[in-house]
């Protein structure tokens, strides 16, 4: 009995939406499936989004029954659908819900919310919650409430469907702001295009004086890679990962280091998380407001912007905060989901795993700083999945627009009323008590709940570990002594040059580089700024989402899970001595006091637990089994070829 | 370290050289002592050059340390953003030591970043805005005023130390030639050597009261093998039946290189074992290493001698100590392993590549790579796994043959022992290990670690320091079945280079002996670790060497550095040692002429040198082991690997770069960030409790 089992989606089940690509196997030769098929393969192998792979050999089944499994997967998974198709109509309508399992998850939808979000980062007194979207007569892609500068009038909203003006994403604690904007398409009309720059410089005139803080404008689409570029690099990416059999694993594993840098993912993440500590810190350190502009604000900019977040409030780094996040960014925020995973297989141009994006770099810091997030890389594993689970809506829209006008069902069941759509935060659709475990950090650091004077004082402590030890720097005219000191010692060492010697205090960013160092040489606070570590040797694989179904890179009783476990132990431990207490001292036990018995007196785990253990296992065989077989049955012992049996092959 | 280290920055200008302790200052050196802990033990401040008043942090020298020059007012640089420290810059004749003016809140783990030891320095730079950066040695002399010094490690560590134009030049001057005179002095001379004035032995004026609760910690457990006993108890934990501990090397005419004590069949007698000497290089004969509870035994040997023609009656010996009756034999050598020359290249790249700015941000992974150095410890480990799993699945034994069988070797049979033997993954059991397989074996640390004068640049080879890295793979990939911790490893790493240590000085028992200077009774000579005493265990052999051993962790680590030892996570209670399992079967006589190697992941029969022709068949079949594992197909079938055995994984994923080990020259790096695991936990229990008390309070309203 698996202890972390998905209610939904089985071991052997792969959802239509989470099917990559298709292969038919001809005569050992492989074959990408599309369309209409002439031949019919013999193999059959599906590689999944969430990085399964499957092999099925069709070699034994009838041949009538070959064509109409392989056309339907084909068909079904592969070609471009009407919207109402989607599963999560049917679902909806069919299974209705009256749970409300959004976990304290704040949605978005009412004006209340943006109003309470306002308040919680008290950036009440500057910016407002607009009613001008009601019935989107502003625009389709706009949520139906959000958040404007107070200076905003309602007719430059509405001017341009709400393109050139700075909305609202978040206030930090010294009052600076995070904007973004939409920008305009570039526009052939010279007339027009002098109208808008008029426009734009209107806009920013106002918003930046007083009460408001100066403005600093990023445009992302030209300081970030495009979308083009990030789809680039994820396809090369999890090509690494999609392995059908152990020989192709082996054989990239001598080069995997340097096929790891030329899918050029993982600089994609650093350059996301780098620009993410450069907001950080003109919010931050130079109090700016900075506004994020992309054209349509709906996909770099939600990275940043939830990125930003996460580093600089630490109630985006709690579970329910992060899935509010989500909610106000993308899902409400209207990042095109349905687009950029083309889940209706419209155009591959769309698609782009913008999303998938942001969790590789929260990824980055979860791991970097467990204790300063309450859930865990699990969490963001199964998150990523949900994305292909077609019952959920949250990832199944474009826009709020989108999904307000297919949720009334009009043309089908009147009778039914509106469909009701579960929400993929309510996680118990998906997993058991046990299993929801798995997503909770057991060594999240909380938040003690200070009174007010308190936080002042522990912040005040914050910023004077700030300034203490470091002296100010000195100027750089000095830095670049051993320059060539260390060529030449490199050249001493190696007889050629490796690389340059590249004092990165030279850079221009210079104070971005002070700002990225001071931090990191004071001790973390769990609750305060929290900026990732983005050097060469510190961005790393998620190795949990893409090595989980790899049976050659799983270790018996190791990785992080040998340690969770033990962890667990403890908890539970600590959790039975609660429960003492709580006897002691009160009257009525509850007797809800969540205990995780699920690991303890559980033989040793796989480290791709609690993924693999749906999957097959196996040890590599560390010697070919033909030779054992010699040592018990020598009769012919030296004739005999050494051949070498793979074990792993046989995977299903 | 609030507190700490304040008592007087090192700001004085005119101070410099006169700036002393008063005697019997308490040393506050930074990381070493934390509040509340007691001071390290055995180092009663150095005497400094006569001076009044303490102007600045004492510095708590060794015995016998003398200070040469020091710089107050220099400023140690740290991080990238500019940022620096003051302190007073020191050299003694062991060690380059900065003292900061003010305390720091984090400071990294181990306190050694503040100090580097003498033979530590791999290169000592100084640089000014006039002149170019010059590499300074004993013999070059610098021309001009130093505004930096540059001090490039062997343990991956660059300090910066600038000092401010404020009227220091001449102390800055004089420190940077200092450091350069005391480094070529500080050389260890090696084995040509006969006496080594600046490497006074401490022991003389250590007090035996050293040996205070400091090393409570199972002192005892740490077996030295030094003493018969030693080995005696070990092979009795092991439960090898059919092997017993030979003196016949005792004063070391057999093999020079070799232990006083050897693991060999019961069966061969002394008189018959002496005849195989020859036929092995260095006459490092076939000895056990490690028994497996199933039945499989861990031997290594040098590879044959090629001269060697044995006689019939050295063949029945030779062929009693290499098969016996124990199934059959399978010789696993060290070619696909890294040579030497390509373990020491590749730690030179990682070396170059971890300094800093070395490589562009975007092309680390490929550099990386570049090193090969992860392809190394890569291959050491799939040996590793290789042969623990063929001891695991069959009764056979397996002989490691290394041509020298004092590198490779060391490395291959303790990296197998970590995998098969829950209490070689235990602190002390370690500890042994390291201690049997390297320092017993005859592993030439001074050569290999490059500490010798500069003579044989040749042979260096961080044979160890690979060892120590797949460790950490090991710890890493199964941090649940690990006694130590990722501090420990790191402490030892560094120790490695530090010249207060018996352990990594000599290259084999036989010289170690040797050098203690002058002969003792065993009843005064300080072994803190060595537990057992009993002059007839030495049976008239050399005099054990005055150092401590490494393992006096007291001396270098306060009580909470040496709680970071241990592995809150790791095994419930002390390792037990694997229980004998039940005796193999006894094999079929005739059966254990089967001979074959092990190459490429596979078994070959093969022919000893001596047959003449090809390996006859064996009469008889060799019984199935004791449990039906091997016959379901692959060496462990597709089971779970049966408990106590770890089998990593070699895959380029699962191998890692040791940051905490490696990346400590970047400035990023340099200040103290805990395995998060580790440090997470012990916050988080803090916090449980913290809160379950906070609980307590509340609950009764």
């Amino acid at each position: 009995e698996p202890q972390f089992k998905n209610k939904i989606v089985g071991e052997n089940d792969i959802t239509l939406q989470c099917v990559d690509q298709i292969y038919g196997v001809y005569d050992e030769k492989k074959k990408l499936l599309t369309g209409q098929l002439r031949k019919y393969p013999e193999k059959l192998i599906i590689y999944c989004k969430d990085l399964r792979v499957f092999n099925f050999c069709l070699r034994y089944t009838k041949e009538e029954e070959v064509k109409r499994i392989v056309s339907g997967i084909v068909h079904h998974s592969q070609t471009p659908k009407l919207l109402k198709r989607l599963f999560l109509f049917s679902y909806a309508s069919a299974a209705p819900n009256n749970t409300d399992g959004r976990n304290q998850t704040v949605m978005f939808e009412t004006l209340e919310d943006w109003r309470d979000e306002l308040e919680r980062t008290k950036g009440n007194v500057k910016y407002k919650a607009v009613t001008t979207n009601e019935g989107y007569r502003v625009s389709e892609k706009l949520p139906l409430y959000f958040v404007v500068p107070i200076c905003i009038s309602e007719e430059s909203i509405l001017k341009y469907e709400g393109r050139g003006i700075p909305i609202w994403c978040w206030s930090c604690h010294n009052g600076a702001a995070l904007l973004k904007m939409s920008a305009f398409p570039k526009e052939q009309d010279d007339s027009t295009s002098q109208m808008q720059k008029a426009f734009l410089d209107g806009i920013s005139k106002t918003i930046s004086k007083p009460p408001y803080e100066l403005l600093k404008m990023d445009d992302l689409s030209s300081s970030l890679p495009s979308l083009q570029d990030i789809q680039t690099a994820y396809t090369r990416f999890k090509q690494l990962f999609l392995i059908d059999n152990s020989t192709d694993f082996w054989a990239t594993d001598v080069k995997w280091f340097s096929l790891l840098e030329s899918t050029n993912w993982l600089e994609i993440i650093r350059r996301v998380l780098k620009k993410a500590i450069e907001v950080a810190e003109c919010l931050e350190i130079q109090h700016t407001n900075v506004l994020l502009i992309e054209e349509s604000a709906t996909d770099l900019c939600c990275v940043i912007s939830s990125l930003v977040q996460v580093m600089m409030d630490s109630y985006s780094r709690t579970k329910s905060g992060f899935q509010s996040l989500i909610q106000k960014e993308w899902v409400i925020g209207g990042h095109g989901f349905l687009d950029r995973c083309n889940h209706l297989h419209k155009s591959e141009k769309e698609e782009a795993p913008v999303f998938l994006l942001l969790l590789n770099c929260v990824w980055q810091l979860v791991q970097q700083y467990p204790p300063a997030f309450e859930f865990t890389e699990t969490y963001l594993t199964v998150l990523s999945d949900s994305l292909y689970v077609p019952i959920f809506s949250t990832f199944f829209f474009n826009s709020q627009h989108q999904r307000d006008t297919n949720k009334s069902g009009e043309s089908l069941k009147t009778q039914s009323g509106p469909f009701r759509f579960l929400t993929v935060w309510d996680w118990s659709v998906q997993f058991d008590p046990k299993a929801l475990a798995f997503l909770n950090n057991p060594l999240y650091a909380e938040k003690p709940k200070p009174e007010r004077s308190q936080r002042k004082t522990a912040r005040f402590k914050h910023q004077r570990q700030l300034s203490l030890p470091l002296t100010p720097a000195k100027p750089s005219t000095k830095r670049g002594f051993f320059r060539e000191e260390t060529d030449h010692l490199i050249k001493n060492i190696l007889g050629k040059r490796i690389g340059k010697f590249i004092n990165s205090s030279d850079e221009p960013h210079n104070s971005l580089r002070e700002f990225y160092d001071s931090w990191h040489s004071k001790p973390v606070d769990y609750h305060g700024l929290l900026l990732p570590r983005i050097d060469g040797p510190e961005i790393k694989v998620w190795a949990q989402r893409y090595l989980r179904w790899i049976p050659e890179a799983q270790l018996h009783g190791g990785g992080t899970i040998a340690t969770a476990a033990k962890i667990l132990d403890l908890m539970e431990e600590v959790q039975s001595l609660q429960v003492k207490m709580d006897e002691e001292h009160s009257q009525a036990v509850s007797g809800d006091v969540h205990s995780v018995p699920m690991l303890r007196n559980s033989a040793r785990l796989s480290s791709l637990f609690p993924f693999a253990l749906l999957q097959r296992q196996s040890v590599k065989p560390a010697l070919p089994t033909s030779t054992w077989k010699d040592l018990e049955d020598e009769d012919d012992l030296v004739k005999r070829d050494d051949e070498f049996v793979d074990l792993s092959g046989d995977m299903l | 370290m609030p507190g700490h280290g304040c008592q007087g920055r090192a700001g004085c200008r005119s101070g410099g050289r006169d700036a002393g302790a008063g005697p019997g200052a308490r040393g506050s050196f930074p990381g070493r002592s934390g509040p509340g802990a007691p001071g390290p033990p055995g180092q009663s401040p150095c005497a400094m050059s006569g001076a009044p008043g303490g102007r600045r942090p004492t510095f708590p020298g060794l015995p016998g340390e003398r200070v040469l020059e020091e710089a107050a007012g220099a400023r140690q640089r740290c991080g990238n953003g500019g940022g620096s420290i003051p302190g007073t810059l020191l050299c003694t004749d062991r060690r380059l030591a900065f003292l900061p003016g003010q305390a720091l809140g984090s400071r990294g783990l181990l306190h050694s970043q503040d100090e580097v030891a003498l033979p530590c320095i791999h290169k000592l730079v100084a640089a000014s805005s006039f002149s170019k950066p010059k590499v300074l040695t004993a013999a070059s002399t610098l021309k001009f005023i130093p505004e930096e010094l540059a001090v490039f490690c062997r343990d991956f560590r660059l300090l910066r130390f600038y000092f401010p134009e404020n009227g220091l030049a001449p102390q800055a001057f004089r420190v940077a030639n200092a450091i350069a005179q005391a480094r070529e002095a500080a050389a260890w001379l090696g084995d040509a050597a006969e006496g080594h004035d600046g490497w006074a032995s401490p022991g003389e004026t250590t007090p035996e009261e050293d040996e205070d609760e400091d090393e409570e910690e199972g002192s005892s457990t740490v077996l030295l093998f030094e003493s018969l006993r030693d080995w005696e108890k070990e092979l009795q934990r092991l439960g090898a039946a059919g092997w017993r501990v030979s003196a016949v090397n005792e004063r070391f005419d057999m093999a020079p290189s070799l232990p006083q004590y050897l693991w060999v069949p019961s069966g061969l007698l002394d008189h018959d074992l002496k005849r195989t000497f020859a036929h092995f290089q260095e006459r490092r004969v076939p000895r056990l290493c490690w028994r497996h509870p199933g039945g499989g035994d861990l031997l290594r040997a040098a590879s044959f001698h090629p001269a060697s023609e044995p006689g019939s009656e050295d063949v029945r010996c030779l062929e009693a100590l290499l098969l016996g009756d124990r199934g059959p034999c399978v010789l696993a050598d060290t070619a696909e392993l890294p040579t030497l020359a390509d373990i020491q290249l590749a730690h030179l790249r990682l070396r170059a590549l971890c300094l800093p700015g070395a490589v562009a941000e975007e092309k680390w992974l490929s550099a990386l790579e570049g090193t090969r150095w992860l392809d190394h410890v890569r291959s050491c480990l799939r040996k590793a796994v290789e042969v623990a799993s063929l001891l695991a699945g069959k009764r056979c034994s397996v002989v490691l043959q290394e041509p020298s069988d004092r590198d490779l070797n060391c490395l291959l049979a303790s990296l197998v022992q970590l995998l098969g033997d829950p209490h070689a993954r235990s602190l002390p059991g370690f500890q042994s290990l390291v201690q049997r397989e390297w320092v017993a074996a005859g592993h030439p640390f001074p050569r290999r670690l490059g500490l010798l004068c500069r003579d044989s640049p040749r042979e260096e080879a961080p044979v160890f320091l690979l060892f120590l890295d797949c460790t950490w793979q090991l710890l890493w990939q199964f941090p649940a079945d690990f006694g130590f911790t990722e501090a420990f490893l790191l402490a030892l790493h560094d120790s490695s280079f530090s010249p207060y240590f018996s352990t990594f000085r000599f290259s084999c028992q036989r010289q170690r002996g040797q050098r203690s200077s002058t002969p003792r009774l065993p009843s005064q000579t300080y072994r803190p670790m060595g537990g057992w005493q009993d002059p007839g265990g030495h049976r008239g052999g050399p005099h054990p060497c005055t150092f401590p051993p490494v393992w006096a962790w007291g001396r270098r680590y306060t009580r909470q550095q040496r709680e970071q030892f241990r592995n809150p996570a790791g095994p419930p209670g002390p390792a037990e040692s694997l229980t004998p399992g039940t005796p193999a079967d006894p094999c079929p006589r005739g059966g254990a002429r089967l001979v074959l190697t092990l190459a490429k992941g596979s078994l070959c029969p093969h022919a000893l040198p001596w047959w003449s022709r090809p390996p006859p068949r064996p009469p008889v079949r060799v019984s199935p082991p004791p449990d039906s594992q091997g016959t379901q197909g692959g060496l462990l079938g597709t089971r779970q690997p049966p408990p106590g055995l770890l089998l990593p994984c070699t895959a380029g994923p699962c191998v890692r770069l040791w940051h905490r080990c490696y990346l400590r020259g970047l400035p990023q790096e340099q200040r103290g960030r805990l395995a998060p695991s580790l440090a997470g936990l012990a916050e988080e229990l803090q916090l449980l409790q913290d809160r379950l008390r906070a609980w307590n309070l509340r609950r009764p309203h």
